[in-house]
């Protein structure tokens, strides 16, 4: 009975999601788009380091949208954001990462 | 330079009075040339009159003087060359002639000296001191200064030579000398000091001379005096500007400036909210698998959205088959209970049906009877008349029954098409409702589930028995555009056709045939023939002809030449038809005298045929002759007469007055041999018969919706026994032999046929 149930259990922990999913956004959808491709770039360059990750996305917000952009980085935290409306944006990416980035000058 | 130029004259005389008297001279000049100019200028009087100025300290002088010419001479001799200068040459040791000045190639035709002098300077405070202070110091201070250096610079190196000129520069120019004692008496203290000469005029000055003749630099003093005079004028106007052509008037006007003022507005800051979450690694993987989820889930939806609707529709048409098949079961239970239950309350009809023989029958001489077994009603029918029976041709206990109205005057709204089978007689297997009596029906003998009915109202119907109870026809006919426009009196099934679709015919009381193609979806109707009549067309309301066509009511095949029928016709005709020719009868014969109601062929001889009609009779006719073989009366209207299918020589007949004929003409030419009353007389009529293709058993329909099944007894079907000689036979021959044999004696003695009575009692 328990080898059955494990063996179910094992079969989808073999799916890894890698792909970048969206948890909260009220962003644009050119801005949305914009900011899962840079956050996937990002992310994948500095696999290793997410504050650089983090400065890269913030810095390209920045030149493309404006100023300022925040970006956090990081696998486990809780944050509590005041933002500009329609310049968040929540996701989640290489199925352990969680990626916030929000506008507020 | 032209003040430098009379100064420095005036400065080699030494006179002074001559000076004075000079620039007396010149300064009256100027008022005169003024004059003079204004004089000249009447025809300018529209420019602004113009007033002479003259300097506050200017002197008197005399207007002789003024008037006197001055006259001027002037060389091309530089004066200021020296022609045979000496100067000590070291390196041969002795005194050379200095070669004349050259500057090579460049000749400086104008040299500007600076006229900036420093203002604590001694020439600066003379100017000051001479009244000059009242001006800007820039402006006034440089020319005098000037003429100052030109002065003493022109009194070095001019003095040797220049001595007879002055005068003669003094006489030439009175304005020269005018202006020069103007400015002589300002610069007089100035003039004792002796300024360094500088070097350059100087040099400037000997090339000019060794260039040009002795003329030449005289002119060119003069210009430079009458420069040196222009400036001095001009630094005159600073106390007053002096007016002249030369001083431009600058103007300015200044534009209106708007004033200045702020407006100040504030913009409604963006609006801000406020996000908090918490990314946990369990939370992102839990987001994950239900994203994942939700599209898989999307991807099974979207796939495959055809195959999925269609397998929606076929879930559905699942469940209702599911649903069917459960009902059907149910149903077909009940039918077997059904059935147990009839067979149980029919036991003894069904005994009698199985094992009953009339025995009576050995003891009557080629007579038979007919024992009724079940009755058939279908009680919303009650009010019908059966118009059509027939046994199915493949299921032997089935037949089809349809439900009409042969009341005309009381038609009823709608009719049936029900399927009895003999083993249960309570209820029919089949039953639809159809929109209009049923008046005729054919069993479709390659698929016998396949019903074709000619309705009342001219319609006529394919219907699959197959199909649900609740599906009605399969196949109907256009009721605009080709259904009958009278009542189908009878429909037959035909051959198929070269694409292989199944057709039939119909006869109609608006005497057309018209031939039905099976196609999928629809029937397509082409008529055959149109029956025509005999009468001569009628005069319509408006003058048009109108042809009276026959009403046909009824319709056979032949059985073997499938392109041949007959048609029996109201008027009592009967008309032998091809299905190639459209117009024209093959042959017609006046059968009757009332109308035809059915033709059947003979099951062995297939140029044998039988008739009934509303006059009472039964006749047989072979092909090829106007006259029947038999002709026999029944005394009420025959509905129907069947040849038996076991028999060649047997054949069946019902009247209206409930009465069923059998006839064996190998028996009895000429009385039945079986004459059953089925039904009362009086309520009810028969309508229609028919042999079961196997079993004894024939089947009538009468008025009232009831169908009577009823038993032969051994004396109606009579097999041939084949003679001693040939055992082998079969039967079919045997019949055939029989049949011929008979219509040979009927035949060979030319007995007159049709006068066919009692009185020929034996063959």
């Amino acid at each position: 009975m328990g080898d059955e149930t494990a063996a179910p259990g094992a079969a989808p922990e073999k799916v890894i999601h890698t792909y970048p999913l969206i948890r909260h956004s009220d962003m644009s959808e050119e801005m949305r788009v914009e900011a899962v491709e840079l956050t996937v770039t990002a992310c994948e360059k500095y696999s290793q380091n997410n504050e650089l990750a983090a400065r890269m996305v913030k810095e390209a917000m920045d030149k493309k949208f404006g100023p300022s952009f925040h970006v956090v980085v990081g696998e486990s935290y809780g944050f509590e954001v005041t933002y500009e409306c329609t310049n968040i944006c929540y996701m989640y990416f290489g199925g352990n990462q969680a990626i916030c980035i929000w506008k507020c000058s | 330079m032209l003040k430098a130029m009379i100064k420095r004259a005036l400065n080699i005389n030494e006179e002074k009075v001559l000076i004075n008297k000079t620039l007396q001279c010149l300064d009256k000049d100027a008022t005169n040339k003024s004059r003079g100019n204004l004089a000249e200028d009447d025809a300018l009087d529209w420019l602004k009159p113009r007033t002479l100025i003259r300097p506050d300290d200017q002197e008197e002088v005399p207007e002789a003087d003024l008037e006197e010419e001055v006259g001027r001479i002037l060389t091309t001799i530089n004066p200021t060359w020296v022609a045979d200068e000496v100067a000590y040459h070291y390196g041969k040791g002795k005194f050379m002639v200095k070669p004349k000045p050259m500057y090579g190639k460049a000749y400086p035709l104008y040299i500007h000296q600076g006229t900036a002098i420093r203002k604590d300077s001694d020439e600066a405070k003379a100017q000051i001191a001479a009244g000059y202070g009242m001006v800007s110091f820039d402006d006034a201070g440089p020319k005098r200064v000037k003429v100052k250096k030109t002065k003493t610079e022109e009194e070095e190196e001019e003095e040797p030579e220049q001595e007879p000129a002055p005068v003669e520069e003094v006489k030439d120019d009175e304005q020269v000398q005018e202006e020069e004692k103007a400015a002589e008496a300002a610069e007089k203290p100035a003039e004792e000091k002796p300024a360094e000469p500088t070097e350059e005029e100087p040099k400037a000055e000997e090339e000019a001379v060794a260039d040009e003749e002795t003329q030449e630099p005289e002119e060119k003093e003069a210009q430079q005096e009458d420069m040196g005079m222009e400036e001095y004028l001009d630094i005159k106007p600073r106390v007053k500007k002096l007016a002249n052509q030369f001083n431009f008037c600058e103007r300015a006007a200044l534009t209106y400036n708007y004033p200045r003022r702020s407006v100040e507005t504030q913009t409604i800051p963006p609006p801000r909210a406020n996000f908090g979450a918490t990314a946990l690694q369990c939370i992102i993987f839990d987001y994950y698998q239900e994203d994942y989820a939700r599209k898989m889930k999307e991807k099974e939806d979207e796939k495959p959205k055809r195959l999925k609707k269609k397998k929606a529709k076929h879930v559905k048409s699942e469940q209702q088959i599911h649903d069917e098949r459960l009902a059907q079961r149910i149903r077909e239970a009940w039918a077997i209970l059904e059935r147990l239950v009839n067979q149980n309350i029919y036991d003894d009809i069904a005994q009698d049906y199985r094992y009953w023989d009339d025995p009576s029958d050995e003891f009557r001489e080629g007579m038979g009877s007919l024992l009724p077994l079940w009755k058939f009603q279908f009680d919303p029918m009650r009010s019908h008349a059966v118009c059509d029976v027939q046994w199915n041709p493949h299921y032997q206990d089935l037949f089809a029954v349809a439900y009409g109205s042969l009341d005309f005057t009381l038609q009823q709204k709608v009719g049936c098409l029900c399927l009895y089978s003999i083993k249960n007689p309570a209820y029919p297997e089949y039953a639809v409702i159809t929109e209009s009596p049923v008046i005729c029906l054919d069993v479709y003998k390659e698929i016998p589930y396949l019903i074709c009915v000619g309705l009342y109202d001219g319609n006529v119907c394919v219907y699959n028995a197959q199909l649900s109870l609740e599906s009605s026809y399969q196949y109907k006919s256009n009721s605009v555009r080709d259904k009958h426009s009278n009542i189908v009196w009878e429909i037959r099934w035909g051959p198929r056709l070269i694409d292989g679709e199944p057709s039939f015919f119909s006869i109609s009381g608006d005497g057309r045939v018209v031939q039905w193609a099976v196609m999928p979806g629809e029937l397509q109707a082409t008529t055959i023939i149109t029956l025509t009549s005999s009468v001569p067309p009628i005069p319509g309301p408006d003058g048009t002809m109108l042809t009276v066509n026959s009403c046909g009511s009824c319709i056979c095949f032949h059985p073997e030449k499938t392109e041949i029928f007959m048609v029996g016709t109201e008027d009592g005709m009967i008309h032998t038809c091809s299905l190639k020719y459209n117009r024209n009868y093959v042959r017609s014969i006046q059968g009757h005298h009332m109308p035809v109601y059915r033709i059947h062929y003979n099951n062995y001889n297939n140029s044998i045929y039988a008739s009934c009609s509303g006059d009472w009779r039964v006749k047989i006719w072979e092909d090829g002759r106007d006259e029947p073989l038999f002709m026999f009366e029944l005394g009420s209207p025959v509905g129907d007469v069947k040849w038996a299918p076991y028999s060649s020589t047997v054949f069946a007949a019902c009247t209206a007055d409930g009465k069923v004929y059998v006839y064996d003409l190998n028996v009895d030419k000429y009385r039945p041999i079986c004459v059953q009353a089925v039904v009362s007389k009086k309520t009810k009529k028969l309508s229609r018969v028919d042999f079961n293709l196997k079993l004894p058993v024939i089947v009538c329909g009468d008025t009232k919706g009831t169908c009577h099944v009823l038993k032969l007894s051994p004396n109606l079907r009579v097999m041939c026994k084949p003679p001693k000689k040939a055992q082998g036979i079969d039967q079919r021959t045997l019949q055939i032999m029989k049949l011929d044999k008979l219509l040979s004696l009927v035949r060979d003695p030319p007995f007159q046929t049709g006068v066919v009575d009692e009185k020929f009692e034996d063959d």
